[in-house]
């Protein structure tokens, strides 16, 4: 990786020192929009705890007090704020227990069913983009261009059940719902639902591989190089690292992506990820969960997009000159 | 109890679903008599599809049974989420004082006798010989302290308001704890079971855990027949027979319940053999579950109650000829017929039938409901109240229902298109659950009223509806004196007459229209079956019931 060498580290800590302090900067901005807009929506989180039973007013006061929905929304959001500035996430309306631990009972799960569905539309998507750029026209090209906008168009819970129906129910390969015991079992679980997940982003992947690899194709270098004679390969070396860095720059993008597609596939097969639990606690209007889980995507979001950049000094040398990095 | 529960209600996890207390503040059934513990009577649930209790019982043992649930559960303690589910997983677990048997009645629980010394206080003898799970005894102390927990709002919010009726809880012999009641009202009695408002776990637990029970980390614990032995929120509980408990051995060894939100995903997992028994079937999907192999879908009454509020302090609904007018475009008949397949019943009055329990079966409660005056499906009817009202050349307004009612959705759009007859416009529109109950509680001027009676108290939806603050806010002092007379009216006849005069005196108001009284469907697997189900079952120590069938 061309990054290191003399002056290159120090320019290059300045740069993610200032990316994470945008990050946080971000993060803050986030936390109090998101905080505004459950407390304005519609519903009432003591009522949703006491449910449609006849509550007295004395009752909903009390639950009122106790988790300080009657303060004013300033002192709400700085009471949650300076709690997490102390490490505490705070407490979940709806279940009572300690966000912290809500959260890190669901995180393995989500994160092993994003890695999975990630992986796997990255595995299959680039590859197949590659081909279909190189076969552009022919028939490959069409069928996967084909499959790629069914794959774009078809709703997560509707390939879910898709699925189920015929690996799960006809063919009893993998199992319905749920998540097994062990890595093996879990695994098996995880099969379906990332296959779900990553139909849509594996499908844009090969959309988004194939532009970029037919955009180099065209270029005037490639017509340059074949006429010196440069070999196929080493011409489709130089054509793969420069189509790489618009797919890896949107790469980061679909991690966001990933996550919101979450919320229908842990639905669909009954999964105790981030996906579902981020559903009910927004209806349930349950300020610090729902937080919580804004915090750990835009975070999430955040380190892959620096990530992303930073692997994208690595690929593209002009980048570092214009980041003020590795001159 | 709550609105807003039934089979499509329970998709989601949140206790919004579908509280189970009730909110009754009356009550009848003898206290004394209950305790009994009379055998509950057979079969009334299969009065549609299967049977809960076909096939011969093997004797046989069920190494393990796989039960599927419509929501999801985050915390099992129902004092904290309490959805309807909740209440279905903590009765396997946890015992109250007293419980209640398939017709509704209340039962010896962990008290093996209960008394009462005069209106106000309830005397209950601890059993002798019940332990907790992990073998120690269940003390005087301990029901104590959850008695304790379970009025404490921090930890119990969820069922706190119920006990403040309580005036004191003491122990008044070596083996005897002594509840005394603030008003003497006879729902007072319902408070000690584990299908409304008590659930006994040891005092230590109760203090280790800082009063959080009910999470993956601090598990259950009581001296129900099944010990609680994996929790994981939103996905699956998992326990097993407790050798300590009091009653005969169930025959289940192992009990494993999966929380499945997608109606779709349940029954392809019951489609792929994966699970014995499905509570709350979705109705529209009834044919589908049944034409699968092996399986019966069994529809009980589930006493559920679902009709028209009209706020009688908004215009135009605070002219009753409005109100009539609207009740008579409602064709009932027809809604119950094509909305609900016929899983249900025309509602006449706002008591189910399955409530008067011990007093009259559910045919001669239908009876006796059906005396209340009805406003007959008539749109000439309803078109000459309209030109007699306020407004006689139509008006427009909005009603609104929760995503997981959709049957309430189609019934508002067959009720908007007879009212689009005589010149009233009504604008249906669907909420997320919880925005539904907010809006319901801003009380505008039409409004679903969909509740789940989980007692078997006559007056549990009567004293709402027609008591103080009643969300029709509807005024009427005969009325507030019938029902106020029936809150500590101890007789069961008495009581309900008392209720029945209610509401009678109520329809001539029409401050509310009843629609229907629902059902909920259960699947089960042909080889188990269920004896004495009825719509009580679930609130009682369902498992035990439970059989291998040939």
């Amino acid at each position: 990786m061309p990054l290191k060498g003399a002056g290159g580290a120090r320019p290059l800590a300045g740069f993610v020192a200032r990316r994470l302090g945008t990050a946080l900067l971000l993060l803050f901005l986030l936390s109090l929009l998101v905080y505004g807009l459950v407390f304005l929506a519609p519903g009432d989180i003591a009522r949703n705890l006491l449910g449609t039973r006849n509550a007295t007013p004395e009752a909903l006061a009390q639950v009122r007090a106790q988790y300080h929905l009657d303060e004013p929304f300033l002192r709400q959001y700085w009471r949650w704020l300076s709690g997490l500035l102390g490490g505490d996430l705070g407490t979940s309306v709806r279940t009572g227990e300690p966000v912290s631990s809500v959260l890190a009972e669901r995180l393995g799960l989500t994160a092993a069913l994003c890695s999975l569905a990630f992986g796997l539309s990255v595995l299959v998507g680039v590859p197949a983009g590659v081909a279909a750029a190189l076969r552009r026209g022919r028939l490959a090209d069409r069928l996967l261009v084909g499959g790629s906008v069914v794959g774009v168009s078809a709703p997560g819970f509707a390939v879910g059940l898709l699925l189920l129906y015929v690996f799960g129910v006809g063919l009893e390969w993998f199992p319905v719902y749920g998540t097994g015991t062990g890595f093996l079992d879990g695994l098996w679980h995880l099969a379906l639902p990332s296959v779900a997940l990553a139909l849509g982003l594996g499908a844009f992947v090969v959309k988004l591989t194939r532009a970029a690899v037919v955009r180099e194709l065209e270029e005037d270098y490639v017509v340059f190089a074949r006429s010196r004679g440069l070999g196929g390969r080493r011409v489709l070396g130089v054509v793969l690292r420069n189509a790489a860095v618009p797919v890896v720059t949107s790469l980061g993008l679909l991690v966001a992506y990933l996550l919101g597609g979450t919320v229908l596939v842990e639905t669909t097969f009954a999964l105790p990820g981030l996906g579902s639990l981020l559903e009910s606690s927004v209806l349930f209007k349950d300020f610090a969960v729902v937080q919580a889980l804004t915090l750990v995507t835009a975070l999430v979001v955040s380190l892959v997009t620096l990530a992303v950049d930073l692997a994208y000094l690595a690929v593209d040398p002009r980048m570092r000159t214009r980041a003020g990095v590795g001159r | 109890m709550s609105q807003a529960t039934p089979q499509p209600a329970l998709r989601r996890r949140s206790i919004l679903k579908g509280a189970l207390t009730g909110a009754a503040v009356l009550s009848l059934g003898a206290l004394l008599e209950a305790c009994g513990a009379q055998p509950s009577r057979g079969d009334r649930a299969a009065d549609t599809g299967g049977q809960a209790s076909a096939g011969r019982d093997t004797g046989k043992e069920i190494p393990l049974l796989r039960v599927s649930l419509p929501g999801s559960l985050s915390n099992l303690y129902p004092g904290q989420e309490s959805g309807v589910l909740n209440y279905y997983a903590a009765a396997v677990a946890m015992e109250g004082l007293v419980g209640v048997d398939g017709d509704g009645k209340l039962v010896p629980a962990l008290a093996s006798a209960v008394t009462k010394r005069d209106d106000r206080t309830h005397v209950y003898t601890l059993r002798e010989g019940a332990r907790f799970h992990d073998g120690s005894p269940v003390t005087v102390e301990d029901v104590l302290h959850s008695v304790t927990m379970a009025a404490d709002s921090t930890v119990s919010p969820g069922t706190a308001s119920y006990w403040a009726d309580l005036e004191s809880a003491t122990q008044t012999g070596p083996n005897e704890i002594t509840l005394v009641s603030k008003s003497g009202a006879v729902a007072f009695e319902w408070l000690a079971t584990s299908a409304q408002a008590l659930w006994i776990a040891p005092k230590s637990y109760w203090e280790s855990t800082g009063g959080k029970i009910g999470t993956a980390t601090s598990l259950l614990t009581g001296s129900g027949p099944y010990q609680v032995t994996e929790f994981k929120p939103d996905s699956h509980l998992e326990l097993t027979r407790n050798p300590h408990w009091w009653g005969t051995a169930p025959k289940v060894a192992k009990l494993r319940i999966d929380f499945i939100p997608d109606d779709n995903t349940r029954r392809l997992a019951w489609q792929s053999g994966e699970t014995h028994a499905s509570l709350n079937v979705p109705l529209t999907a009834a044919r589908q579950w049944e034409s699968i192999k092996g399986t019966r879908v069994v529809h009980t009454p589930d006493r559920s109650y679902a009709g028209l509020t009209f706020n009688t302090t908004v215009a135009p609904f605070d002219d009753p000829h409005v109100r009539r007018a609207v009740a008579h475009a409602v064709d009932r008949a027809a809604i119950v017929k094509e909305v609900l397949q016929g899983h249900g019943q025309v509602a006449t009055a706002l008591s189910t039938p399955e409530q008067f329990g011990g007093l009259w079966t559910p045919e001669e409660a239908t009876a006796k409901l059906a005396a209340v005056p009805q406003y007959e499906y008539s749109l000439e009817k309803a078109k000459a109240e309209l030109d007699r009202s306020k407004v006689p050349g139509g008006f427009s307004v909005d009603l609104s229902y929760p995503s997981s009612g959709p049957h309430l959705g189609t019934a508002a759009l067959a009720l908007a298109a007879e009212l689009k007859k005589i010149g009233i416009t009504l604008n249906v529109k669907e909420l997320p659950l919880e925005q539904w109950i907010a809006e319901i509680n801003s009380f505008p001027g039409l409004t679903f009223f969909w509740y789940f009676n989980t007692t078997g108290d006559p007056g549990e939806i009567v004293s709402w509806l027609l008591g103080p603050d009643n969300p029709a806010k509807y005024e009427n002092p005969q009325v507030s004196e019938l029902v106020g007379r029936a809150a500590t009216t101890g007789d069961p006849a008495a009581r309900a007459e008392l209720l029945l005069q209610a509401q009678q005196a109520q329809a001539a108001d029409a401050a509310y229209a009843p629609l229907w009284w629902g059902q909920s469907a259960l699947a089960l697997r042909d080889t188990v079956g269920i004896s004495g189900y009825s719509s009580y079952t679930m609130v009682s120590q369902w498992p035990t019931r439970i059989y291998a069938a040939v």
